[in-house]
């Protein structure tokens, strides 16, 4: 069995597995309860705490929620809105009246148009998976420079650190401004030099996700941590 | 096949060229590491797997029988086909051959069959009646950037390391196919403004067009193919031209290195 | 063609098979987790001299619009041949064989995953069979199942593709080539192994009620040791940290 860094055993789960839980145990997360079993839906880590058991996946797709800061890609644009790619299943809808410009009707495509990016905010999500995003808030705007980074949205959490320690490593080695979404597109913004070094290091951590050590690891791209 | 194509991509592309550097810390004519395996497909009398950082393709070479053209009675025949199936990437969507995998078949089958590599009069079981056909299959199973040269020397690898099985077919002894030279093809994209070598998946979706080009073991040109919208200078042909002669000849070395 | 193949003895005199195996003993199985990096899940599984790999994308916009079930996910399943998978070269392009174990496939999958938590989206399944000798269809439901895990596609259990069939009036587990071409019966099962469900079932030949009966105790057997294989391809590739 493998030990994280906080040197509690890792338990790995299946879907399928039945879960050992005390009586009364809720299912949480990829958990999900047959008669009066709990059985694990997801491929990850089980974590039983409180009266509630769940699985961290190691692999899940963005599924939109309220309040979510998101990086999205303009795939279409009508009259009056735009469609923007964010990941997820669906196209999240980014309609005129919440963008920060004054737009004429029929002129969306003038300030924004296809293959643009966007950081915007979930502003609501309905039982139908249907999103729909806002621009209208602190730092969201048309993005005109920088680099994007995919990652894997369930590896944002180790992106940032406990205490935002990695993700504060991340910004002082490349001197760069990172900003981190919930949908896992990581902006970069600085010189190339330090492009490059963030680019290495978040390659690193996509590659090598969960496993322990990361800090050590990362000692080699960013410098020894202080 | 239509896919998003962010314009930050491209304007980081484009600045990553001003400096003389690329997406993934490459140089401007390095290739990916490349992994070439033979003879690893049960049913295929010819096989090759070939993993070029995040692309996978497979192709296999099958052999059958058949009557030969009246034009040419005593010559085996070739061809080559493609699909890109919706295995491969998000973008492929199901449906009938795209143009895009109808392209990959034949440039692929190009450069080997106007290299003259195999001799078609080698392939005759009986003259004006039976002949051997040779079909190669090229079967991507994950696009991560330039699947062609990752299908073309897949393929020529397979040739190269085939047996014909002339005894399922009650016509003789198996034997090697043996081929006279080794085509290689090696892929330049334009990406940021300037022409690269072995493109992976965010150059090529943030990039221009692409040109193909197969050389023989003189270094002879046996095919070309430029796709998608966009136009070269001749001096840029040149560069590449040069650059092509290299490649071609340490992915030559890497197939040999995996003959018995 | 085939000559003297009427004459082909399928069980040696001392009871086994021509391969060595026992009347209830399975080929040799590999499987792995996390092998095509561009897809969202994915597996590789090696069953005898069976190869097949499976993707899975998703869960994504279903399209075109008219597939689209406004309370759940559809699971789009296309189960393919190479051209250079078996002995004789299959021409692409439409194969009503692959259509049928394509459909019954993702009936199978749909008992599995939980499809009401993606309304109006779909999960797209790609199995292609590299090499084929024998039970491809249930190779291709266990690459499919270990691919869905991968992806993070929720499950209430996966699923176990196994078959077994009759040659020469004797029940055996997992046929091989020479034992699907001359052999009496073939069982291909889809078995949830947790709770003992079945979600996918056919069969061909004649086979009398006791003889199903063994045929189906062999194949839930081989679900346990073959599930075993996909859990551990499946923790394998979560402690390597793939993502």
């Amino acid at each position: 069995m493998n030990s994280n860094d906080g040197g509690a055993e890792l338990r790995l789960v299946v879907p399928g597995d039945q879960i050992d839980a005390p009586p009364g145990t809720q299912p949480g997360s990829g958990v999900y309860k047959r008669g009066d079993n709990l059985v694990a839906t997801k491929l990850g880590e089980l974590k039983i705490g409180g009266d509630l058991a769940h699985v961290v996946p190691t692999f899940t797709k963005y599924l939109p929620r309220s309040g979510d800061l998101v990086i999205g890609y303009v795939e279409a644009v009508m009259n009056n809105l735009w469609f923007l790619d964010v990941g997820g299943p669906f196209n999240a809808l980014l309609p005129m009246s919440l963008a920060p410009w004054k737009v004429e009707f029929g002129a969306a495509r003038e300030h924004m148009g296809y293959g643009d990016a966007v950081l915007a905010r979930v502003m609501e999500v309905d039982e139908t998976h249907s999103v729909v995003a806002t621009m209208k808030g602190v730092g969201l705007r048309k993005i005109k420079e920088g680099t994007i980074f995919e990652m894997p949205p369930h590896l944002i959490g180790l992106v940032i650190g406990s205490n935002g320690r990695t993700l504060q490593r991340l910004k002082v080695a490349s001197d760069c401004r990172i900003i981190t979404t919930q949908n896992g597109r990581i902006l970069i913004d600085g010189n190339g030099k330090g492009i490059a070094i963030a680019r290495k290091a978040l390659q690193m951590i996509e590659e090598t996700g969960h496993a322990p050590g990361l800090h050590s690891r990362l000692n080699g791209i960013l410098g020894d941590d202080e | 096949m239509v896919q998003l194509v962010p314009q930050l991509l491209r304007q980081q592309l484009a600045e990553l060229a001003a400096n003389d550097e690329r997406i993934d810390g490459r140089s401007r004519w390095q290739s990916r590491d490349v992994e070439l395996e033979v003879d690893i497909l049960y049913n295929a009398e010819g096989s090759a797997k070939v993993v070029m950082g995040d692309t996978i393709v497979y192709v296999g070479v099958k052999f059958d029988t058949a009557a030969p053209y009246s034009d040419r009675p005593t010559s085996g025949s070739l061809m080559t086909g493609a699909e890109l199936r919706p295995v491969a990437h998000r973008k492929y969507e199901p449906g009938p051959p795209s143009p895009e995998s109808i392209e990959l078949g034949r440039v692929v089958d190009r450069g080997i069959r106007e290299s003259g590599c195999m001799d078609m009069e080698s392939l005759c079981i009986v003259p004006g009646e039976s002949v051997w056909r040779v079909m190669i299959d090229l079967h991507v199973l994950s696009d991560g950037g330039n699947i062609f040269d990752a299908c073309a020397t897949a393929a020529i690898a397979a040739l190269r390391t085939a047996t014909v099985p002339a005894k399922r077919f009650d016509v003789g002894e198996d034997f090697k196919l043996e081929l006279k030279s080794t085509p290689v093809m090696c892929s330049f994209t334009r990406v940021g403004g300037r022409y690269v070598y072995d493109a992976n998946e965010a150059e090529e979706l943030g990039g221009d067009e692409r040109v193909h080009i197969t050389l023989g073991d003189e270094g002879h040109l046996h095919s070309l193919q430029k796709g998608l919208k966009g136009v070269l200078m001749p001096e840029e042909f040149a560069e590449i031209l040069a650059q092509a002669g290299d490649k071609c000849a340490e992915l030559r070395e890497l197939i040999h290195s995996k003959e018995a | 063609m085939m000559g003297g193949y009427g004459d082909i003895k399928l069980l040696n005199d001392d009871g086994t098979r021509l391969d060595g195996r026992a009347v209830d003993e399975l080929r040799p199985v590999e499987i792995k987790a996390g092998v095509l990096p561009v897809a969202d899940g994915s597996a590789w599984v090696k069953h005898g001299l069976n190869v097949a790999v499976a993707a899975v994308y998703g869960p994504m916009e279903a399209h075109p619009r008219k597939i689209q079930r406004q309370d759940r996910a559809v699971i789009d399943v296309r189960y393919n041949m190479a051209p250079f998978s078996t002995s004789d070269r299959i021409r692409p392009g439409f194969n009503r064989r692959s259509r049928e174990i394509s459909k019954v496939t993702a009936e199978a999958l749909e008992s599995v995953v939980l499809v009401e938590r993606f309304p109006r989206s779909k999960i797209r399944v790609e199995i292609e069979i590299l090499a084929a000798e024998a039970g491809t269809r249930c190779v291709g439901i266990t690459a499919a199942s270990v691919a869905l895990a991968d992806a993070g596609i929720p499950m209430r259990d996966m699923i176990v593709g196994v078959a077994s069939g009759k040659i020469e009036d004797v029940v055996v587990l997992d046929l091989d080539k020479a034992e699907d071409n001359y052999g009496q019966a073939d069982l291909p099962m889809g078995i949830l192994p947790n709770t003992g469900e079945i979600a996918f079932l056919q069969m061909d030949g004649d086979l009398s009620v006791e003889e199903y009966n063994l045929a189906c105790e062999y194949n839930y057997k081989a679900a346990s040791e073959i599930h075993e294989l996909m859990k551990q391809a499946l923790l394998d590739s979560a402690s390597r940290g793939d993502a």
